[in-house]
């Protein structure tokens, strides 16, 4: 690994030397904003798309065993590490950290401010209980623990397919869940938060997206642009039928912005979107 | 301001769907926007064999050099592939090859090996074939022709890392290229480095990638053996198919639930940078040997 810098004693902290006949090779090495494209080149807009701050990338060898590589990244919040780890989740949970899964040698988890992946480089009974182990002596590590983001508490419950939920910000993020519109048309950006859901019906999967801007003023640009681009035909409730035969509704709430996508039926998006009205006002003071 | 430039909406690509199923031309002209240097073609011949690759994941090097040799000739449309490589790239002085070095799914050597020998075979001395990936400015800058060759793959930010992404190590700076998805990412064949230079580009497809996770973009469960090899001159053309291929996967391994992400950058490098064909419509696709799970 190239372009060592100075490691902060918080991230080299979390990293055994050495477990279990596995050893560190090396000292590891940091990126920041401006170096992550060093090591995870075209991956690393993922992260720099949250509040990324700073990564420690070490690798574990032991002889006549494949090498296990693992990524601390520091997010500066556990917001924002929920919100990466978020971003790929759909594996069980593995029982590591605040949420966590693995599967075929890769296991991702979050806690405090920390999103962590450990990666076997090929999967093999040793490796798999390796990588296990070695996420749960950073997970034991990492202190504090924090909280989820606050806008995940407006998600109604009822039908809610939880491990599929997304946390971020831009529209970039966006598309790459649900793709929208090339261009941003909610007026998405690094001062907004957004949570896309997914509901099952006995019809199809509906998604709800929640999107918290800086200020109300903020959000009714933000719905009033998203109306006007996307659905321009919607009727005084914000619903519109579309070509797929399912329906969009669209309303704002102080400075909220919540949009129920592919329902069977206007009832049911008004339905979706008044229960995310109701847990908005009980949260309101 | 054509639709395509000022961008498109999930109801636009519904609608377009819709009118591609009626067999109509509108949905594809509409993608593609207006505009004479729009309508030219491009043709691509994808090559397969069942025997490419063994259950093992081993490649059969004596078979792919069947397929390349096979590839080339339907593209140039000889029978002899030594004189179709000679067609392909003339005299050069210098014949570069980019590579992928992707640690987890690079460029296979018996494809590097293939192009090699045949380079030899068209007449170009062996010191005279410089091959690379991360070293592309400095060992590839002085090339007068390019063989471009690389696997295909999902990647997170650009959609799909294809032909036209191989090209981002000539760029001096290569994260400059990463806002809006990449979106612009066919600049990077006007450098001076590569502009013009390149004959083939090959898209190899023996075992791409269909979904990727981590900070590595690696998860072996969604690597498939397609066992497939895209021909083209024009790189725009072999990516736009790629990125139908790997959205066919997705759709059928995965659902709805994760769809391909957009690869603007494809779409972009005809409608913005004339780099190729990015309309499927306008892409004469040949289809050689095993046809069983094409997709496409």
């Amino acid at each position: 690994m190239s372009g060592c810098k100075q490691q902060p004693m918080e991230l080299h902290q979390l990293l055994p030397r050495e477990f279990s006949g596995w050893e560190a090779a090396g000292e590891g090495v940091v990126y920041d904003r401006d170096t992550l494209f060093d090591y995870i080149d075209g991956g690393a807009e993922l992260y720099l798309a949250y509040d990324f701050r700073r990564m420690l990338a070490c690798r574990f060898e032991r002889d006549g065993h494949p090498a296990i590589v693992a990524d601390v990244f520091d997010m500066g919040s556990s917001e924002e590490a929920f919100g990466v780890f978020s971003t790929e989740r759909q594996d069980p949970e593995a029982g590591i950290g605040q949420g966590s899964e693995y599967a075929v040698g890769l296991l991702r988890f979050w806690r405090g401010r920390f999103f962590v992946s450990v990666w076997a480089e090929e999967e093999t009974a040793a490796t798999a209980d390796a990588v296990r182990e070695l996420a749960a002596r950073i997970a034991k590590a990492i202190e504090p623990p924090g909280p989820p983001p606050q806008l995940l508490h407006l998600l109604p419950s009822e039908g809610l397919a939880d491990t599929r939920v997304r946390y971020f910000h831009d529209h970039l993020s966006l598309n790459l869940y649900y793709f929208l519109a090339d261009e941003n048309i909610l007026g998405l950006s690094e001062r907004t938060e957004a949570v896309l859901a997914p509901y099952e019906t006995a019809k199809g999967t509906m998604h709800l997206l929640l999107v918290r801007y800086p200020t109300a003023e903020e959000a009714g640009r933000g719905l009033e642009g998203f109306l006007a681009a996307y659905l321009p035909e919607a009727d005084e409730s914000g619903a519109a039928r579309v070509e797929s035969g399912s329906w969009v509704a669209a309303q704002g709430l102080g400075d909220v912005v919540m949009v129920a996508f592919d329902a069977p039926s206007r009832g049911q998006a008004h339905e979706l979107l008044s229960a995310v009205r109701e847990k908005l006002k009980e949260q309101t003071p | 301001m054509s639709k395509s430039d000022r961008g498109m909406t999930r109801r636009d690509f519904i609608r377009l769907a819709a009118y591609a199923a009626m067999g109509t031309a509108v949905g594809a002209e509409a993608l593609a926007g207006e505009g004479p240097a729009l309508r030219k073609r491009s043709r691509v011949v994808l090559v397969r064999d069942e025997n490419a690759v063994t259950a093992g994941g081993e490649i059969n090097a004596d078979v792919i050099r069947q397929m390349m040799d096979r590839g080339v000739s339907e593209l140039v449309g000889a029978h002899d592939p030594v004189d179709c490589w000679r067609q392909l790239v003339g005299t050069p002085k210098l014949v570069g090859i980019k590579t992928n070095a992707w640690g987890n799914l690079p460029t296979p050597a018996a494809v590097e090996q293939v192009i090699e020998q045949r380079l030899r075979d068209a007449g170009i001395a062996k010191g005279r074939i410089p091959k690379t990936d991360r070293e592309a400015r400095r060992k590839l800058a002085d090339c007068d022709a390019l063989i471009n060759a690389r696997p295909l793959r999902s990647h997170h930010w650009a959609g799909i890392g294809g032909c036209i992404k191989n090209y981002i190590m000539f760029a001096p700076r290569p994260g400059v290229y990463h806002p809006d998805a990449c979106a612009d990412l066919a600049s990077v064949w006007s450098l001076p480095e590569a502009k013009g230079k390149t004959r083939l580009n090959i898209l190899v497809a023996l075992t791409p990638l269909f979904y990727g996770r981590g900070p590595h973009h690696w998860d072996p469960r969604y690597v498939w053996p397609y066992k497939g090899i895209f021909f083209s001159r024009d790189p725009v053309a072999v990516d736009a198919l790629g990125a139908y291929l790997l959205a066919a996967k997705r759709r059928l391994e995965l659902g709805e639930d994760k769809p391909l992400t957009p690869a603007p950058h494809i779409r972009m490098a005809e409608v913005r940078h004339h780099l190729g064909v990015a309309d499927l419509k306008r892409i004469d696709l040949v289809k050689v040997g095993w046809e069983k799970d094409a997709l496409i």
